[in-house]
């Protein structure tokens, strides 16, 4: 498998009242074309963060995002995204948001038309074309951001918590569909979860992060066959044992605030008392 | 409004009030009538219409810009918006004297007075708008890597278009009554002075007559255009 991205030592800051907030710490992990990746880690690991810099939305503090080779330096042609809030432009109809990607390229008009329409079709919303996105439930919405991020044709496909906020029901038939979309084309999935299920069913591999500041803690492979099924032992087994990584995670975070709550109640103690 | 109007007749035509202050509802559609083929009076209406008008246009232009920056940077946003709100807090008509002496009583005074009226409620709907705007709605656009004015064109524009509308009606409403009050203190010629000296001169049914056509005339644009761009509006917006 060819190498296609490389995360190498991303780091990122935020300057808070004086201090410097560390969110992502080193983190490195290396993306082959035609893999689907999940994203895990606690909430407030930065995840979303790392997915940004992926995508050239934002700027690692330090480390760099490699893709094809050459260095990243803000987003890249052969990427696109599909976010949790759907982010569908409500004034624009269905085939007026998945042609959204081609206008600002300069498709001329029929040929984005012809190209929007085969991937409302894809995601199974033909007929639905000249509605606004307020007359379609969350699942279809996301069926959109789907199409519209397809339609660029993109090598890479990034998705920031792309089935948390539909409901359960409908996410997995969603999530099926990705799959087989994963497997039919040479594309690379990226996907930001909290999901464990979500990320067992769908990855190759899933990176786990830690706690703040994030750190990659560990990258397993799901070496299950697909279609994945949920009660089959392997499944269970790599379910526990990410569930037993992200627990630590939560615990030693957790320890670490009450440290600090501690320690901050130690130096009140300590000045009060002088 | 047609119960209204019946009953107005109806204490007219009883002569509950004198006719010399308030005529029945007929004879002011009749003078309404006469009025609408004078052409001094179509006159005055039109240039009480055009520095309205022309007034809120002024003021879109100049508000409009400020008020984006401010929706979108906040450092604008923080040093610029306070400003605007104490100035905003005077009443506005309590500068009309000061203008009347800088400009002269005349319609560039009637112009200036409808723009800084019209002005705040354009200010403060764009801007709350253009701070509406979900951030990523800017990821998509910087994803597919839209230049600036794409950006703008496509995604900044269309999502605080609603705002605007609702800004410039605020504001519509608004300064008709401005404007009236305008001509009427400052004497400026137009539909407020006619009713004004109509009224001084015991002509009532031409005062009425006037008031009549002003409200015919605030009331079919308020409904026409505006509600045309709100209609369309609420056909994508939840």
């Amino acid at each position: 498998m060819m190498k296609q991205m490389e995360v190498a030592n991303v780091t990122k800051t935020y300057p808070h009242s004086g201090e410097h907030l560390v969110a992502l710490k080193d983190i490195t992990f290396n993306v082959h074309q035609g893999e689907f990746i999940c994203i895990i880690g606690p909430s407030g690991c930065g995840k979303s963060t790392l997915l940004k810099i992926i995508a050239g939305l934002d700027k690692p503090s330090s480390g760099e995002v490699r893709f094809e080779g050459a260095l990243l330096t803000g987003p890249h042609p052969k990427m696109s995204m599909v976010f949790q809030s759907f982010a569908l432009f409500p004034w624009r109809t269905i085939l007026q948001n998945v042609e959204y990607g081609l206008e600002i390229r300069g498709v001329p008009k029929q040929q984005r038309r012809n190209i929007a329409q085969e991937f409302i079709e894809l995601v199974g919303l033909k007929g639905y074309e000249n509605l606004y996105p307020k007359q379609l439930s969350g699942g279809m919405k996301q069926r959109v951001g789907f199409a519209r991020a397809l339609a660029t044709d993109p090598e890479i496909i990034l998705m920031d918590e792309a089935f948390s906020a539909i409901d359960e029901f409908t996410a997995e038939t969603l999530r099926e569909e990705v799959a087989e979309i994963h497997g039919e084309t040479e594309k690379t999935f990226l996907l930001v979860t909290h999901n464990l299920p979500e990320a067992i069913e769908l990855a190759d591999r899933i990176v786990v992060l830690s706690a703040r500041p994030g750190r990659v803690k560990s990258v397993v492979e799901v070496g299950l066959r697909r279609p994945r099924d949920k009660t089959d032992s392997e499944f269970i087994h790599i379910h526990k044992s990410l569930f037993h990584l992200l627990k630590e995670e939560l615990e030693n975070s957790v320890i670490r605030h009450k440290i600090k709550e501690l320690k901050e109640f130690q130096k009140l103690h300590d000045i009060e008392s002088k | 409004m047609v119960a209204f109007f019946i009953v107005w007749e109806g204490i007219s035509r009883a002569h509950l009030i004198p006719a010399g202050k308030m005529p029945a509802f007929s004879t002011v559609v009749a003078t309404l009538t006469i009025c609408a083929s004078d052409w001094e009076f179509i006159y005055r209406v039109f240039q009480s219409f055009f520095n309205l008008s022309l007034g809120i246009f002024l003021a879109l232009f100049i508000a409009m810009p400020l008020a984006l920056c401010a929706g979108l940077r906040n450092k604008f946003d923080v040093t610029f918006t306070p400003i605007i709100m104490i100035v905003g807090a005077l009443p506005d008509l309590a500068i009309l004297p000061v203008l009347v002496i800088w400009l002269g009583s005349g319609n560039v005074a009637a112009i200036v007075m409808a723009s800084v009226c019209a002005f705040f409620p354009v200010y403060f709907t764009v801007r709350e708008g253009t701070k509406d705007i979900p951030h990523d709605y800017f990821n998509v656009a910087n994803v597919f890597r839209s230049g600036k004015i794409d950006t703008f064109r496509k995604i900044v524009f269309p999502a605080v278009f609603p705002f605007l509308v609702s800004g410039l009606r605020i504001s519509y409403d608004f300064v008709w009554e401005v404007i009236l009050a305008i001509e009427i203190i400052a004497r400026v010629t137009g539909i407020g002075t006619f009713i004004d000296s109509s009224a001084h001169q015991g002509a009532i049914e031409y005062a009425l007559a006037g008031i009549m056509a002003v409200g015919a005339i605030a009331l079919s644009v308020d409904r026409v255009a505006f509600g045309l761009l709100e209609g369309r509006i609420r056909r994508w917006k939840e």
